[in-house]
């Protein structure tokens, strides 16, 4: 093979090949999230799912209830952003136009499997083309599909995205992974309490802190209740109770 | 919302090669390794279907994939790439359906998917894709037919190839088992025993995807 070719400097500042066949830009989004101080988890359980995020407020007199990282993007559809806010909100805007659209057109809710695909596909248009640039944030997407139950997925700023059993994003992205790998390992039957607690236990255990119902979000698609919602303070009070009385 | 760059990304370099469509062959390097095996009565394509985590839900993974009743695809490199020209295989079948009554020919689609990816080396503003890809198809008038088209553009036809990490111990191995002679069952051990060469790890049934068509 020929010695290293010039790759003319601009394979860092837009979405071209790098001499060894990586795409920069992107790699760089991933940073970004990372670099966000932010960790969300995502667990798939028997007939729920839940999602589960940081609440953190910088400031005594930001507005607390204009804070969130968890958006409804559908009446049946939620999910959690990770990363740069600016980008999370323009996802998320997006992602409930093609959502609308797909309710007109064909009259019946996007079920969340294929706007997972939609937003993917979105992100990966900037992740071929000079003029945009990649979004710095991956969306963990939940819902409740009528044939075939609970569904977690993640869309990333590579254009990939895949159903899991549990997934994490954001600074301890890792630590997550490999604590659900673990408690999943053994593939057990999670009832709903169980769902929301090992998100929560995850998530105080990356972080080595006791969450106040203050300090999280917690996003939900249950069979009996399929509309997303998230969780008031006191649900998420009653969920923390019943682990602190666990231990 | 886009103002679109007038000029192209991939541009010869003074020795008279696309560096851009270089790259991208490497990053189809990077890639899985993907096989295609083309029998007497069929053919056959396979890939390695490994997930980088349990905590994934792999029937939510498709790699081997229909484009029409018979046409089916798999590639090797990146995932988003491939999801894009899948669809636009997937629409060029359809219109070509609409205005013949029937399905394309392969090489027909073929030449459709190539051109798309040889327009994404010219026009501006755009990178090439990252990805190589294999297609296989059976038609009443010139049978089975495999096809292997790269991030350039140019497509080949071929009785047995391999694309990916992998491809040159694939092909080494496919070269001393491959015979004209070969039937579809035959083909689909013969992938499997080619992929599990340089599979690292366990190789399990839901650790591969496998696509035929014929037979």
């Amino acid at each position: 093979m020929s010695s290293r070719g010039s790759s003319a400097g601009y394979d860092r500042h837009i979405t071209i090949f790098s001499p060894e066949g990586r795409l920069y830009q992107v790699e760089y989004a991933f940073k970004a999230i990372s670099n966000s101080n932010m960790t969300s988890v995502g667990v798939r359980g028997q007939d729920s799912v839940v999602i589960v995020t940081q609440k953190k407020i910088p400031d005594k007199l930001l507005d607390p209830s204009t804070v969130t990282h968890v958006f409804q993007l559908t009446p049946y559809v939620g999910c959690v952003m990770t990363g740069l806010i600016a980008d999370a909100r323009a996802q998320v805007t997006r992602a409930r136009q093609e959502a609308a659209e797909f309710r007109y057109k064909f009259g019946y809710e996007i079920p969340a499997d294929m706007l997972a695909k939609r937003v993917a596909n979105i992100n990966q248009v900037y992740t071929q083309r000079a003029e945009m640039r990649p979004l710095g944030v991956s969306m963990i997407l939940i819902g409740y599909d009528d044939e075939r139950g609970p569904q977690l997925f993640k869309c990333d700023p590579a254009g990939y995205y895949v159903g899991y059993k549990a997934t994490a994003a954001g600074a301890k992205q890792q630590e997550s992974l490999n604590h659900l790998e673990k408690k999943l390992k053994k593939d057990p039957s999670l009832s709903f309490e169980d769902t929301i607690e090992l998100a929560i236990n995850t998530l105080s255990s990356v972080l080595s802190a006791d969450f106040k119902a203050t300090e999280i979000e917690v996003g939900v698609v249950t069979r009996d209740d399929p509309k997303f919602r998230t969780l008031s303070v006191a649900e998420i009070d009653e969920h923390l109770q019943r682990i602190v009385e666990k231990d | 919302m886009s103002d679109r760059y007038s000029f192209s990304l991939t541009t010869f370099s003074p020795t008279g090669k696309l560096v851009q469509i270089e790259y991208a062959l490497n990053a189809v390097a990077q890639g899985v390794t993907s096989i295609g095996i083309k029998a007497t009565n069929g053919v056959v394509i396979a890939t390695e279907k490994k997930t980088a985590s349990p905590l994934i839900d792999d029937s939510s993974l498709e790699k081997v994939a229909n484009v029409c009743p018979n046409i089916g695809i798999v590639y090797s490199g990146m995932g988003p790439d491939f999801r894009v020209l899948l669809s636009r295989a997937r629409k060029a079948a359809q219109k070509y359906k609409r205005v013949y009554n029937e399905y394309p020919p392969t090489n027909i689609l073929v030449k459709e998917v190539a051109s798309v990816m040889q327009e994404f080396t010219q026009r501006g503003g755009v990178r090439p894709f990252g990805v190589s890809l294999l297609i296989a198809g059976y038609d009443d008038n010139t049978g089975p037919a495999l096809y292997q088209v790269d991030p350039s553009g140019s497509y080949w036809a071929w009785k047995a190839s391999a694309i990916g990490k992998n491809m040159v111990n694939a092909k080494t191995f496919l070269e001393k088992r491959y015979n004209e002679e070969m039937e579809l069952e035959d083909a689909v051990h013969t992938s499997i025993l080619t992929l599990k060469e340089g599979f690292e790890g366990q190789m399990t049934e839901n650790s591969i995807e496998i696509g035929i068509i014929g037979g």
